[in-house]
């Protein structure tokens, strides 16, 4: 519940439409992708303009009420879950496409504009924006530059960080700051990348300049498949080992492509125990040469079968069911927890193997579909929430695989970000010291700790509470590993 | 006490520092140095030659030992400057207010190589060339090359770029991970092996690019890269700038992935002519390309930009494939500043460092140029245009007050420009000392933000004082 008088000074900064404070308003608002986690806010505020936004800010700082910001509520980690008693602030109503730049090749967007459609507004000028989260079609920019998301094009292009150029935000004091510069390099600290991946939890986020590449001419996609999941997990390093960079370089497993076949029918070999997906784009006489070698290295690593699609239809069949994977597992689970540890290349192997060992341990099914090239994995436990002890053992096995993760030198969020969900990873990822120094930034940006409380950073009583619960016997697991 | 009760910080105490040394010899030895000769070269950079000497330079060997001395220099408050090889241009290493120099050329192992993964991990003292060296044989190499063969640790610390960051990126790319002694001495690492992470803030971003202001860098993880398949380099000469500047803005524009393209004005062809014994070269502006990939696409971008070249009135290409003709060419390019320094021996001089969008690119470079010559100074423009940065080299006479105080405005007013025109005082050689004016000339409210993460992460100020952030009482 809101405090009266708070409720009535928010009132008279919005339009009625734009502040929701009945449950029946509010309900949609109570979880993002991440459906585990659910809270109701005390308040929706959908502002249209900076100026509400700065306004809407100073009032909560005034009044010490939380907010988080919220773009399209795709979130998987939990980043736009509510705070109780807090205030969502949705920039639902910042879809302005502002600028597009075809010499400089840039973008200028607001933040509740969708990723696909900066691309769509682009192709135009025969330019795209690279970053492709498979949530693509309904995930907005401003979130991706929060949670620095990935992609399937990431190899190749970047991550969000790489391609975004400025940001325009707002701190919780109201202050308008920009980050970043027109020019390719800022000078001073590099508040840009501070900002991007900061989960919303440094400020709110009211305009993009982000980086356009030219559209390749041509790209070809080389679906191959493997007997043995292993054997496509070396085939990866194989490829990168060759020097080549492909645009995409993606996996599936078996229990991945079947249940995508029933769904969208990408015409996907069924008996392979895995599928990798490797993208050549460039002039034709580029992908030519690249899809030459790509082959000789599929047939070397030990591939089935290859086939490379001969057409942009074919193509874009090959690739939608690697985009539909998780709403096809969806369909065939009543409910599937996902993964987002990322590993050096090297391990994928090891870490493929411990995680089939696992799945058959818990009787819990997994399904691997993930940025193979970039070693990002998203496995997919499958459970049945309604069964009992079956959610238990899912976070388990999931929290087993991050530890894993971390164990080979990897991190527990590759492109989904910390949220709610891996609160307690960082503590195991990062020694006291690194999250002192992440507490510092967030006390630079947001002294009083009112943007996304809970999420992206653990307090160090945190970390000690978790900490408590799995040192054994006084150690630590893995004592030897450097806690970064 | 080294900060007065304004808050303003002053040299430290004789007394103090002598306890300080005490401390250090106690546990270094012979690894702590206080001659007048060792503190005088450690007390500045290139470029601008006004040294500030450190008390004392101690050269550690390993993260655990970084840590003690600044542990010590914590508890005694008592500034620390971290020192590579002494190239940075801005006056980054000059210790404004005393301390102790941490000399890190000790530290010049490369720890490990992973080629699968194509990563490697480095300590700070390691230089690009060395790198590339120990990389020999493994078909990997590091791809960041500023002029001066600088230390790893200190290309990060002031986020530099080099020739090729129109396909690799700068360091900011580039870098990994990093392990960092905090100022109360303690270690901590940032980011690591995995090709992405979105766990927490990006703390290695942070630091990289702080020119040693939040902690001492001792260790990095770097990306590499698998030497190119084919590799050609091409030189070609134009009538006049703009028809030079032009051709890069189109190529960049058509976003054709050359991996070089350098800029040479006629005196810096000039210069590097004389200095480098190019031969076959005539007196005009000068691009020079590399391309780098597969035979096929290597052939296919070079025709493009020969076509785009011969549009604006550019000679026909001489290639340079052999890899000792590459070299030399390369070489001649990354002694440009020395090439200008020869120019006018007993003389001095300073880089600028503009860089804009590409597409306001002409515009800035023919205004400096204009601007040069209205002042009479010698000031080559060199530049990695590709990406909108280029470089005036200012010579001036040490002692011609008047002389050098019009080469400072002239680098001034490029800055300016780079400013108004939606770009940078510092595409790759960072703030320093120098450019504090125009960082908050650029930044305006960010410079708060800033101030205020100094502050958190450095609390007492002992972190290279006087750099990178204007600190109120600390000009």
């Amino acid at each position: 519940m809101l405090d009266p008088s708070f409720a009535s000074a928010l009132a008279s900064l919005l339009p009625a439409s734009s502040l929701l404070t009945a449950t029946e308003d509010t309900r949609p608002y109570e979880c993002d992708g991440l459906t585990l986690y659910r809270e109701l806010p005390a308040a929706v505020v959908l502002p249209e303009t900076e100026d509400q936004v700065v306004r809407i800010l100073q009032l909560c700082h005034a009044a010490r009420v939380p907010v988080v910001a919220r773009g399209a509520g795709t979130s998987l980690s939990g980043g736009s879950l509510p705070v109780a008693g807090g205030v969502v602030l949705s920039l639902a109503k910042f879809r302005r496409i502002v600028a597009i730049d075809p010499l400089a090749r840039t973008a200028v967007v607001e933040p509740g504009v969708r990723n696909l459609a900066i691309s769509e507004a682009a192709g135009a000028c025969g330019l795209f924006y690279a970053p492709d989260p498979s949530s693509q079609i309904a995930c907005s920019i401003g979130g991706n530059v929060a949670e620095n998301a990935g992609g399937v094009h990431c190899l190749k292009y970047g991550l969000t960080v790489h391609n975004v150029r400025k940001v325009r935000a707002v701190l919780v004091t109201g202050e308008i700051v920009e980050f970043g510069a027109d020019a390719l390099d800022a000078p001073g600290y590099d508040l840009l990348a501070l900002i991007t991946g900061s989960e919303g939890l440094l400020a709110v986020i009211t305009q993009i300049t982000v980086k356009l590449l030219p559209k390749p001419q041509l790209a070809q996609v080389a679906l191959a498949a493997f007997d043995d999941v292993e054997k496509a997990g070396v085939a990866v390093g194989a490829i990168i080992g060759a020097g080549i960079i492909p645009g995409g370089l993606e996996m599936m497993d078996q229990p991945a492509t079947r249940a995508v076949e029933q769904f969208v029918h990408a015409d996907y070999p069924l008996d392979a125990a895995a599928v990798l997906l490797v993208e050549a784009d460039g002039t034709p006489e580029e992908v030519a040469a690249e899809m030459d070698e790509i082959r000789a290295v599929l047939t070397r690593s030990g591939a089935t079968e290859i086939r490379v699609s001969q057409s942009e239809a074919q193509r874009l069949l090959y690739w939608s069911g690697r985009k539909a994977a998780f709403p096809a597992v969806g369909r065939i689970s009543p409910d599937y927890y996902c993964i987002d540890g990322t590993i050096p290349r090297a391990a994928l192997p090891r870490v493929l193997r411990q995680i089939e060992a696992w799945s058959r341990e818990y009787g819990l099914p997994c399904a691997n579909v993930f940025h193979a090239g970039d070693g990002n994995l998203h496995p997919l436990i499958l459970f049945d929430a309604n069964k009992p002890g079956d959610q238990e053992r899912t976070v388990e096995f999931g929290d087993r695989i991050l530890e894993l993760c971390i164990e080979v030198g990897g991190t527990v969020t590759g492109e989904h970000g910390v949220g709610i969900e891996k609160i307690r990873g960082m503590c195991v990822q990062f020694a006291p010291a690194a999250l002192e120094r992440f507490l510092g930034v967030k006390a630079a940006f947001d002294e009083r700790g009112l943007l996304n409380p809970g999420k992206g950073v653990p307090t160090l009583a945190r970390c000690a509470e978790f900490g408590a619960m799995h040192v054994h016997a006084g150690q630590l697991p893995h004592p030897e590993l450097p806690r970064f | 006490m080294t900060i007065s009760a304004n808050g303003v910080r002053t040299r430290p105490a004789s007394a103090d520092v002598a306890a300080l040394t005490d401390r250090l010899r106690a546990d270094f030895g012979d690894r702590v140095v206080t001659s007048q000769a060792v503190r005088e070269q450690h007390g500045h950079g290139e470029g601008m030659a006004d040294a500030a000497l450190p008390d004392v330079v101690v050269f550690p060997q390993d993260n655990d030992e970084v840590a003690a001395i600044v542990r010590l220099c914590d508890a005694a408050r008592i500034p620390v400057i971290a020192f590579g090889v002494g190239t940075s241009l801005e006056g980054h290493v000059a210790a404004l207010y005393g301390g102790v120099c941490i000399d890190l050329s000790q530290m010049n192992r490369v720890l490990e190589v992973n080629a699968d993964d194509l990563d490697c991990r480095v300590q700070a003292g390691v230089t690009r060339e060395q790198l590339n060296a120990e990389l020999k044989g493994t078909g990997l190499f590091f791809p960041i090359d500023p002029g001066a063969n600088a230390t790893l640790g200190g290309m990060a610390s002031t986020r530099a770029s080099g020739t090729n960051a129109v396909r690799y990126g700068t360091m900011r790319e580039n870098v990994l991970g990093l392990t960092v002694v905090t100022p109360e001495g303690r270690i901590v690492r940032t980011g690591g092996r995995a090709r992405k992470s979105s766990a927490g803030y990006d703390l290695t971003r942070l630091y990289v690019g702080a020119e040693g202001t939040l902690g001492v860098i001792t260790e990095l993880q770097l990306r590499l890269y698998g030497i190119p398949e084919a590799i050609s380099a091409a030189v070609c000469q134009f009538p006049d700038l703009k028809s030079a500047v032009d051709t890069v803005i189109v190529a960049a524009q058509l976003g054709i992935p050359v991996a070089r393209i350098e800029l040479l004005d006629e005196a810096q062809m000039d210069a590097c002519i004389r200095y480098s014994k190019l031969e076959g070269f005539a007196v005009r502006p000068t691009l020079f390309f590399e391309f780098h990939g597969t035979d096929v696409s290597v052939r296919e971008q070079a025709a493009t930009i020969q076509s785009l070249a011969a549009d604006h009135g550019g000679s026909a290409f001489q290639w340079a494939s052999a890899p000792e003709d590459r070299s030399k060419l390369w070489k001649a390019r990354h002694n440009a500043y020395y090439a200008t320094l020869a120019l006018a021996p007993g003389k001095q001089a300073f880089a600028t460092d503009a860089c804009v969008p590409i597409s306001r690119l002409t515009d800035c470079v023919m205004q400096t140029r204009a601007d040069v010559a209205a002042t009479g100074l010698v000031a080559p423009i060199v530049g990695h245009v590709g990406d909108g940065n280029f470089h005036l080299t200012i010579l001036f006479d040490p002692a011609d007050v008047d002389e050098r105080a019009k080469a400072e405005e002239l680098a001034r007013r490029v800055s300016l420009r780079a400013i108004a025109m939606g770009g940078t005082c510092t595409g790759e050689h960072g703030i320093g000392v120098h450019k504090l004016d125009a960082l908050v000339a650029e930044h305006g409210d960010a410079i708060a933000l800033m101030q205020t993460i100094k502050r958190a992460l450095d609390p007492h100020n002992i972190m290279n004082p006087g750099k990178t952030v204007p600190l109120p009482g600390n000009p």
